[in-house]
């Protein structure tokens, strides 16, 4: 650039000297004269090498950075912000309960405490560094010198700072050339106009102006109304060839798109419909009684023989959640409960009252396993309706938790197979389906396994063969 | 290769190896000690029945604790030939004699293979003809049998000390020859020796340690035994290589960027260790199943919840600021500092991941009494072998092609 733009002897005032900047052609040279200016006192110095020089820190003189202690003092900070933060936050502003867990500091608290150590020291040490830097910094006064643009490149250049306290003009070019540099250049402030042309500042506001356009468009569009149709982008996204369900069509004599079953034929499944194997209940029966209605019955399941629905545990567990029921709460099982006959009470609905599957050992196994993977949650290992989910749920006394129902009240006692077994399958007030989860032949290894439940908590003496009566006997 | 250098500033004279059998002594009568005072303590019934359960956790921990030292030597000389790496040429040596301690500790796992073909099932509760646990009664039909579990005992063994001992030949052939080709040889076996190593660690770790418990399973419990290794080796090459510097051995072969290069790995590995170790923790806390979540139980909220917690502290967060600082990492005496430090917590480790199984009787002084002086023991024992391999050995491999890339090499000033 020197060579572009001479400068003017005949100017007032000379360019402000930034210090002397001395050129080498390898590092050896550049790290020899480094070492020569520190041993020399000076302070203020710099080097600029195309690549990093190792040693170049120590034969300049420059002290260890205190970035890693910063570094050090954030981290800390980040681990007492995400303990104290977790401690206040788990522990006593909002303890909620997590499985059972201890409220505040434990070894969960580890992983965000570990982030926050993480971010606050990856932040202070990137923020830190620009800042011990005193970045960002467009220019620089050793710039100016055309030479310099090599030292990204193939040349190492030493700089000493006028800034310096000890510097003195003539002894510090006496220095460097006494490291036989291959040039040295005083360090000369940029003369050249700063002002920006004239053209180029025109240009950007026009530009500026220009994109503001758009913006206010928008912004416009935005505050108005308009009667013009919406502009449909995708059309062929917004009207596809297709039919949707209760649309006419033309294709069909009968004009409906959903098309009844095809005469002679059986879909999937649907034999099922008819076996009580799959339902509970015989189905002929059913709908040769009481017309249509009768399907409704069974899906609302009535109590047999007027007698009141009883959902009251029958263990004392459950006591704690009494006043739910006496809540002011209209809910449907909330109704049943209180006492209130449903419609259809008192009806003989057609269950199926006989197993149709062998009470063997390995049913009664297969129910015993799904009975306590999916039933004893709410009913309890025992059937009692003391399961983990009710004794949470009472434990957090919500107000609106109905108990699960025990096996072994007279109601549930009475019920036929069938009907429990339809209760699995539909489900039942809060309990959901399990038809999903367990093959009917599974569901009536459950009802296999209930009864031998509630057969164990209500047996007699005359239940036990008589060969195997002495066994009860308290031995002496 | 120049040849000329002072033999007796790198080679322990014989008088040292006649030293051995005294710490092989002091050794023993520690551990004899140890076992009396396991029978001075009453159990939780008692009557003295936990004892001997007790002792054979506190042998198996101990044992394992010394074997650790050995196993992170074969992988530090594994990985330094499949790096090629030339830094720790001049510290190799030490390393090799660690690692060819090998053969001579196998013999300490002789008891526990005696026990077990006994029919005792205090340490292995899955060598028993009578199993309550339907897990375990699963797991003891195929893999956890004992003639199984000796089969595999052997065959880690075999596997690790043929891999040694080969590896240290060749080294001190090259003390011979001086062959360059003998390098090569080992660079290209490396490599897959190390895959064999992982495997045979992992397996090792899950029989000896991990089925003491035999309910409990951790897939990650391989890798935990193997970030403790590691760690513990560094450890104790620095202690090693610090005690031989006193006695005024390989004075001006291992540096003070020697010395920072195992502060490094040594700060590395108790972090990992530490990720490891919670990584086990946080699935099992997160998940919160009872067949998982038991082992900790017992660690965490019985007696031994101090140990548990306090390892956050003496294992991770104390070493871990104090190794933070170049300057103690290149400072002799805090490094040594540390490194014993590691030792210790190290040796606590170990016991954290056994002795609980053990259960504590009414006195807790008895039984950890014992069973520290059964780790001194087993170290005096070990500090016993490490002579018998080293004395009347270079300890540097002075013919090692990349010896001078070894003295070159400084760290970077940051």
């Amino acid at each position: 650039m020197s060579e572009h733009k001479p400068r003017k002897s005949s100017e007032p005032k000379p360019p402000r000297a930034f210090g002397w900047m001395a050129e080498y052609a390898d590092e050896h040279d550049l790290l020899v004269a480094a070492r020569k200016v520190r041993d020399s006192g000076y302070t203020k110095t710099d080097a600029f090498t195309p690549f990093p020089v190792h040693g170049i820190d120590e034969a300049l003189g420059i002290k260890p950075t205190i970035l890693p202690f910063m570094v050090l003092c954030a981290g800390f900070t980040g681990l007492c912000t995400a303990l104290l933060m977790q401690w206040w936050m788990n522990g006593v502003d909002y303890k909620y309960i997590i499985s059972a867990k201890p409220f505040g500091l434990t070894p969960a608290s580890i992983p965000v405490a570990f982030e926050l150590t993480i971010l606050f020291s990856a932040f202070t040490s990137f923020l830190g560094m620009i800042a011990l830097n005193q970045l960002p910094k467009f220019s620089n006064p050793v710039f100016t010198n055309a030479r310099f643009d090599r030292a990204t490149d193939d040349r190492f250049f030493l700089y000493v700072n006028a800034a310096d306290k000890y510097y003195n003009r003539e002894s510090v070019k006496e220095l460097l050339s006494g490291t036989h540099p291959d040039s040295l250049d005083e360090v000369l402030e940029d003369t050249t106009p700063s002002a920006l042309p004239r053209g180029i500042v025109l240009t950007a506001l026009l530009l500026v102006l220009a994109g503001l356009i758009p913006a206010m468009v928008i912004l416009n569009m935005r505050a108005s109304f308009s009667d013009l149709p919406r502009l449909h982008v995708f059309f062929d996204m917004d009207f596809q060839p297709k039919k949707k369900a209760q649309q006419p069509t033309t294709i069909f004599a009968d004009a409906r798109v959903m098309r009844p079953q095809v005469k002679g034929t059986v879909a999937r499944g649907q034999l099922d419909e008819q076996d009580p194997f799959y339902l509970g209940y015989d189905p002929s029966k059913l709908s040769a009684m009481n017309g249509g209605q009768s399907v409704f019955y069974v899906a609302t399941q009535p109590p047999q023989d007027g007698q009141p629905a009883d959902a009251k545990p029958a263990d004392a567990a459950a006591a704690p959640a009494e006043p739910a029921q006496k809540d002011a709460t209209p809910a449907a099982p909330a109704a049943q409960a209180a006492g209130t006959p449903a419609p259809g009470a008192g009806l003989n609905l057609p269950w199926i009252d006989k197993l149709p599957i062998e009470a063997t050992e390995e049913n009664m196994k297969l129910g015993k396993t799904k009975f306590e993977t999916f039933c004893s949650t709410c009913h309890g290992y025992a059937g009692y309706g003391d399961g983990l989910v009710h004794k949470r749920a009472d434990a957090l006394a919500q107000g609106y938790w109905l108990p699960p129902t025990s096996m072994h009240i007279d109601r549930v006692r009475k019920q036929p197979v069938g009907q429990i077994f339809h209760t699995i399958t539909k489900g039942q007030g809060k309990m959901a389906s399990y038809a999903t989860v367990l093959t009917p032949k599974e569901r009536w290894a459950v009802v296999l396994y209930v009864r031998a439940l509630q057969l164990s908590r209500n047996a007699s003496v005359e239940d036990v063969p008589v060969e195997s009566r002495a066994q009860l006997e308290p031995s002496k | 290769m120049n040849l000329n250098y002072d033999k007796a500033s790198i080679e322990l004279p014989d008088a040292w190896r006649a030293k051995s059998p005294i710490f092989a002594l002091v050794g023993v009568s520690c551990i004899l000690i140890g076992v009396f005072c396991f029978f001075m303590a009453p159990s939780a019934n008692g009557d003295r029945s936990g004892a001997f359960k007790f002792l054979t956790h506190s042998y198996l921990t101990n044992f394992i604790y010394i074997l650790t030292f050995t196993l992170g030597a074969l992988f530090f000389i594994l990985v330094q030939f499949l790096t090629r790496a030339g830094w720790s040429s001049s510290i190799r040596r030490l390393a090799e004699i660690i690692m060819v301690l090998i053969p001579l500790i196998a013999v300490l796992f002789v008891p526990i293979l005696v026990l077990l073909m006994s029919g005792n099932s205090d340490l292995y509760q899955w060598n028993s003809d009578k199993i309550e646990s339907a897990i375990v009664a699963k797991k003891a039909e195929v893999y956890l049998t004992k003639e199984f579990f000796t089969i595999r005992s052997l065959v880690y063994f075999a596997f690790w000390i043929l891999t040694s001992t080969w590896f240290y030949r060749l080294s001190r052939a090259q003390d011979e020859s001086g062959d360059t080709e003998l390098s090569t040889v080992r660079q290209k076996w490396a490599g897959p020796l190390i895959m064999l190593f992982s495997l045979s660690v992992t397996f090792a770790a899950f029989d000896w340690v991990m089925s003491v418990d035999p309910e409990w399973y951790s897939t990650i419990f391989g890798v935990y035994l193997f970030a403790a290794s590691m760690m513990a080796f560094f450890a104790m090459m620095i202690v090693i290589s610090q005690l031989l510097q006193k006695a005024g051995k390989v004075q001006k072969w291992i540096t003070v960027e020697h010395y920072h290069d195992m502060g490094k790995f040594l700060f590395g590995f108790v972090m990992f260790w530490s990720y490891i170790a919670f990584s086990q923790l946080v699935l099992y806390w997160y998940a919160n199943i009872p067949e998982e979540t038991h082992w900790y139980d017992v660690r965490l909220q019985g007696n031994w919840w101090y140990l548990s917690y306090g390892l956050i502290a003496f294992h991770f967060a104390i070493p871990f600021l104090g190794l933070m600082s170049r300057h103690v990492r290149r400072h002799r005496t805090g490094l040594l500092f540390w490194a014993v430090w590691i030792l210790v917590a190290h040796w606590l480790d170990m016991t954290f991941l056994i002795m609980p199984n053990a259960g504590l009787g009414a006195s807790h002084f008895f039984p950890m009494l014992g069973h520290l002086l059964g780790g001194i023991g087993m170290l005096s024992i070990f500090a016993a072998f490490f002579l018998v391999r080293a004395a009347g050995v270079p300890l540097v491999a002075m013919r090692d092609p990349r010896l001078p890339e070894a003295m070159k090499y400084a760290n970077p000033i940051l």
